[in-house]
């Protein structure tokens, strides 16, 4: 029983309220330290603590309003000038706020004030007090056992942002809009006014219809336009709404379910050839689309909600570490889903505190590197390929290649002879390898959290990537790459025992088929486990069939290796057979089975039947795959027998139907576009004349053995231009025929040898694609 | 004057059962499932119910019963409970019965203990004895895992 | 009765008016400063405002409304926090009609409501 009706409701609002209220004052704060004067912010951050003080009151939370109380005291002082912000103030209005979070934690998770009082903050906040006539009345009684027994369960709630208002517009009175309009005299108005004002307790129009001053319609009239004009300034407040995210959570699955039965029937559609029935579908094709992306919204949030505790963090790290640090953000506004935005947050607070910690120099050694003696943070974020782009970069003394390598052989998390191969860039990325640390001492600050390797797991599991770039002497920068959205991923579909699996693309890195002699002899036991030995390197084994619990597989002369990384580290994954790549839907799966490690949800396929999703890190741990000791133990015996920059190679990427290949691309003499109709024939070969010679035209599609559900280029229809690579093989040119040039890429792409279907010398994993290597020297054969 | 309540009947190994017909979504013919490795035998595995992922049970080895004979699809009751979608596989659909407060008898002692946990009462009827299935027991397992998974 | 609830913390305004309501009064309007306030008035039989606000705030609003013509008579009630005697007496002089101290009942703040547009 609560003292007021829907009291429930009111306390999550109230929590809601206060959270943001106080996420701002944090910031606040930091501009008042720079700014100590400033009575705006003094008066806005009064308000804060006055408000929560004022409602903190209706919820009979006593422990809450005697704080706030005492703050809101010392803080009336500050803004009337009567005392003055010192450093010693403003902790204690930190440490304010953070009490006030923390109560307001425990009502929401605990239903209570939680048994803190803070009785020193509170007599620290007094003492800091001007003496003045600050004791307060007794305030009249009021329920309040029974309301803090009985707080009601907090739900989370997410703020959606309509589309902008317009500008508010001023709404006339009724007086002023009959005159305007011309309907009644000014003289007639202020007479009626006159009269309301002595008491006649009627409307304007009504008392100027009685005296004749104006038609009744002329009133109906402006009674209409009135009401418009308050419905449009209604908006202005109204402009945005507080949503339960469960509901959302809702719409976003039943989008997801909308995108399977949209995908699902154009697959059936594809048997069909109907125009209306294709045009519609078509509509719902677009609809589906758009919906999702509309819903998809819903859920963005502006990272600035998550960086807007840094200027705080950065402050108060800044003064333990004893050195000056600027704080610069870029780029607040970039959305990002609310789930995303939930588990960047602490990856990003230990990012933020190893710069300042191990990064950023104190000032007099910057002084003597002849830099200022404030360091620099820059935050930036900003969409690009859709994706999120967080880039964390600092002026301090950077990273030193040469001490990661040393440390890292030191503690066998390589190789002498891997490390000696391996570039800066590839040096620097080590730190985040499980049981890397550079900070020299700890640090009461990196005492604390998480080390970088987590930051990279963390990241990783949201389907991100992590790259740290460094300078010495000039500074480092973190980017991270992560996707908009979790609900719909790109996957590998493989196959054991008959069953298909999907595996999420962002933990793979490439594919490996080993056929004949190599089927029969590639995998070795060492210590009773297997291995391949894949570039020199081992990489450690383990088969999808006997994590299952299924019988081994019978031999078939080939063996199919996915290869995954768990926690920065590879290993590979037998399967009977490796099919195709496809976007899909994660689903969770039933509470009883999700402490089934090996799977991390399920999907629907496009054929309708369910399919589960692996979780490659609890296959990781299951199989203990990638253990410290097993890792260690291979970097041992690991030898580079090639030189890693050889894997280095510049692709040229193109389309060919759904099939994304490449080829490298110092084999391309050039690329050339003809006409489709310079198509000759000799025999069943096509040929062009080109440069005077005749140079014979290759389309892959013609030559690669099919897969299933592998949709073919040019459905029927040919187009009126042909885009050809040329190449030369054995002293003759070649055209080879594609549906479209993609891209050039010369990132650090690892290339194997075996194939996964004839005429393809490999695969690699290109801008997370699966691309297939053409074997230009097969394909020459087969049209020579 | 009695409750009187509608039970959605099936069979299940000879016996007579039934679900409490305002917890039952649907009741479907035998459908294509994906086996779910490593999960306890009683979870035959997952259905797609118009996009939806259904886990389903199978109830006699839920009940500790014989293995269904082999050739014999069963059906799927789909039931809801607690937000979650599951399917219940019996062996045969029945009626849907009224039962009332006149026709409660206490379980026979020839119940074996198994079935007897998961049953919220047993009602005569004519010339048989309908078992009433407790959804939310039977479709709640997790702590027992192990001792349901195959050894 | 129009009664015109004044508040910049939505929290504070849905108690106000919820309470309102438990006690009979329906037809409720709400402002978040002073400044929508002055837009809001029309029709308004009975402001209830508070004090500390952004924009414009509790006192600023009292002063505009009572030099106005039109609004001159219109009854006010400050809320005010509790040991805000200095602010109570200002309130007064700027012409409110009477105040509430936080936090306050449904059944006080009907019975002053009640008192006042009597």
């Amino acid at each position: 029983m609560s003292a007021f009706s829907g009291m429930e409701d009111i306390l999550r609002e109230f929590l809601v309220e206060s959270y943001e209220n106080l996420d701002r004052l944090d910031q606040q704060f930091v501009l008042l330290e720079e700014d100590p004067g400033n009575k705006e912010v003094l008066a806005s951050i009064f308000r804060t603590i006055h408000t929560i003080k004022g409602t903190s009151g209706f919820f009979g939370l006593g422990k809450l309003e005697k704080l706030t109380h005492t703050g809101e005291n010392l803080l009336s002082q500050l803004r009337d000038g009567k005392k003055s912000l010192s450093p010693a103030i403003t902790t204690d209005l930190l440490s304010l706020v953070d009490a006030v979070r923390g109560m307001l934690r425990h009502i929401e998770s605990a239903e209570t004030e939680g048994p803190a009082d803070h009785a020193d903050l509170v007599s620290r906040l007094a003492a800091h007090t001007e003496a003045g006539p600050v004791a307060a009345p007794a305030p009249e009684p009021f329920p309040t056992g029974e309301v803090e027994e009985h707080l009601p369960s907090i739900q989370p709630l997410v703020v959606v942002e309509l589309p902008p208002p317009p500008p508010p517009v001023e709404i006339p009175s009724m007086g002023k809009i009959l005159v305007e309009s011309g309907a009644a005299r000014e003289e007639h108005l202020s007479e009626a006014l006159e009269q309301q004002a002595a008491g006649d307790p009627r409307h304007i129009g009504e008392i100027l219809v009685e005296k004749g001053a104006v038609e009744p319609v002329a009133v109906k009239d402006a009674l209409a336009q009135q009401q418009e004009n308050r419905a449009r300034e209604g908006s202005v407040a109204d402009s945005t709404l507080r949503v339960e995210v469960a509901n959302l959570d809702r719409l976003m699955n039943l989008a997801g379910e909308l995108v399977l039965v949209r995908n699902q029937l154009l697959q059936f559609a594809s048997r069909f050839d109907d125009a209306s029935f294709n045009s519609i579908l078509q509509r719902l094709n677009l609809i589906t689309t758009e919906l999702q992306e509309g819903v998809m919204k819903t859920r963005m949030q502006p990272i600035g909600n998550v960086w807007s505790k840094f200027p705080r963090i950065v402050r108060d790290l800044a003064h333990a570490c004893g050195k000056q640090v600027r704080l610069e953000m870029e780029g607040k506004d970039t959305e990002l889903d609310k789930t995303i935005l939930e588990a960047i947050k602490d990856p990003l607070t230990h990012i933020v505190r190893n710069s300042i910690d191990h990064g950023v120099e104190s000032p007099e050694v910057r002084a003597a590197a002849g830099k200022s003696a404030e360091g620099f943070i820059q935050m930036r974020a900003f969409h690009e390929g859709g994706q999120v782009n967080i880039e964390i970069r600092d002026d301090g003394a950077g990273l030193d290649a040469e001490a990661i390598r040393r440390k890292a052989v030191e503690r066998h998390l390589v190789s002498s002879e891997v490390a000696d191969q391996m570039g800066d860039r590839e040096l620097i990325n080590l730190i985040f390898t499980p049981g890397f640390s550079t900070a020299k001492q700890v640090t009461n600050v990196s005492g604390r959290g998480v080390g970088m390797d987590v930051v990279r797991t963390n990241i990783t599991r949201i389907g991100g990537t992590v790259d740290m770039q460094s300078e010495r002497g000039l500074g480092s920068v973190l980017k991270i790459k992560i996707p908009l959205t979790l609900a719909i991923i790109p996957a590998l579909i493989v196959k054991a025992e008959g069953q298909r699996f999907a595996v999420p693309q962002v933990s793979l890195l490439e594919l490996v088929r080993l056929e004949g002699d190599h089927a029969r002899k590639g995998i070795e036991m060492i210590h009773g486990a297997p291995v391949y030995r894949l570039r020199g390197r081992l990489l450690p084994l383990v088969y999808l069939r006997a994590q299952l619990g299924l019988a081994p597989a019978p031999e078939t002369g080939s063996i199919n290796i996915v290869v995954l990384q768990a926690d920065g580290r590879p290993f590979g994954m037998v399967v009977d057979e490796i099919t195709d790549t496809e976007e899909i839907v994660v689903k969770p799966l039933w509470a009883a089975l999700k402490n089934i490690r090996l799977f991390a949800g399920a999907t629907i396929m496009g054929d309708g039947a369910v399919a589960l999703i692996l979780d490659v890190m609890g296959l990781a741990q299951q199989s203990h795959v990638i253990s410290e000791s097993r890792h260690e133990a291979l970097a041992e015996m690991s030898h580079a027998v090639e030189d890693n920059g050889e894997d280095r190679q510049t692709l040229l990427l193109f389309r060919v139907g759904d099939s994304h290949m490449a080829v490298p691309l110092d084999r391309v003499d050039r690329l050339e576009e003809l006409p489709a109709e310079s198509v000759e024939r000799t025999g069943s070969q096509e040929v062009v004349q080109y440069r005077g010679r005749i140079l014979p035209l290759v389309r892959p599609s013609d030559h690669l053995p099919e897969r299933r559900g592998e949709r073919r280029g040019g459905d029927g229809q040919r187009p009126q231009t042909l885009q050809i690579v040329v190449y030369s093989h054995e002293g003759g040119s070649y055209g080879l025929v594609v549906d479209g040039i993609e891209d050039i890429a010369n990132e650090n792409i690892q290339v194997r040898r075996e194939a996964t279907r004839e005429g393809v010398t490999g695969v690699v994993v290109v801008h997370d694609r699966i691309t297939e290597l053409l074997d230009l020297e097969r394909l020459a054969l087969k049209v020579g | 004057m009695a409750e009187t309540k509608q039970v959605c009947t099936f069979f299940l190994n000879g016996l007579f059962f039934g679900v409490d017909v305002t917890l039952v979504q649907e009741v479907i013919r035998f459908q294509a499932m994906t086996e779910v490795p490593l999960a306890p035998r009683v979870v035959s595995g997952l259905i797609n119910l118009r996009g939806q992922i259904v886990t389903a049970i199978d109830l006699r080895r839920r009940l500790e019963m014989p293995d269904r004979p082999a050739g014999r699809t069963p059906m799927n009751v789909v039931v809801r409970n607690a937000d979650a979608i599951h399917s219940l596989l019996v062996d045969e659909v029945g009626d849907v019965v009224s039962v009332d407060e006149s026709t409660w008898e206490a379980p026979p002692d020839t119940l074996d203990s198994r079935t007897r946990e998961l049953i919220t009462g047993t009602h005569k009827l004519q010339d048989r004895l309908l078992l009433v299935l407790d959804v939310a027991r039977a479709i709640r397992f997790q702590a027992v895992d192990a001792t349901l998974r195959d050894a | 009765m129009r009664i015109l609830v004044v508040d910049d913390s939505t929290t504070m305004r849905r108690i106000i008016s919820n309470s309102l309501r438990a006690v009979g009064y329906e037809d409720i309007v709400e402002a978040g400063d002073g400044q929508q306030a002055l837009q809001t008035l029309d029709g308004v039989n009975l402001l209830l405002t508070d004090w500390n606000m952004p924009n414009m705030d509790g006192l600023t609003l009292v002063k505009t409304v009572r030099s106005s013509a039109a609004t001159a008579q219109l009854p006010i009630i400050m809320i005010t926090s509790e040991g805000a005697r200095d602010e109570v007496m200002e309130a007064l002089a700027a012409g409110v009609n009477d105040y509430i101290v936080k936090p306050f009942t449904k059944e006080t703040l009907g019975e002053k409501v009640k008192a006042i547009i009597r």
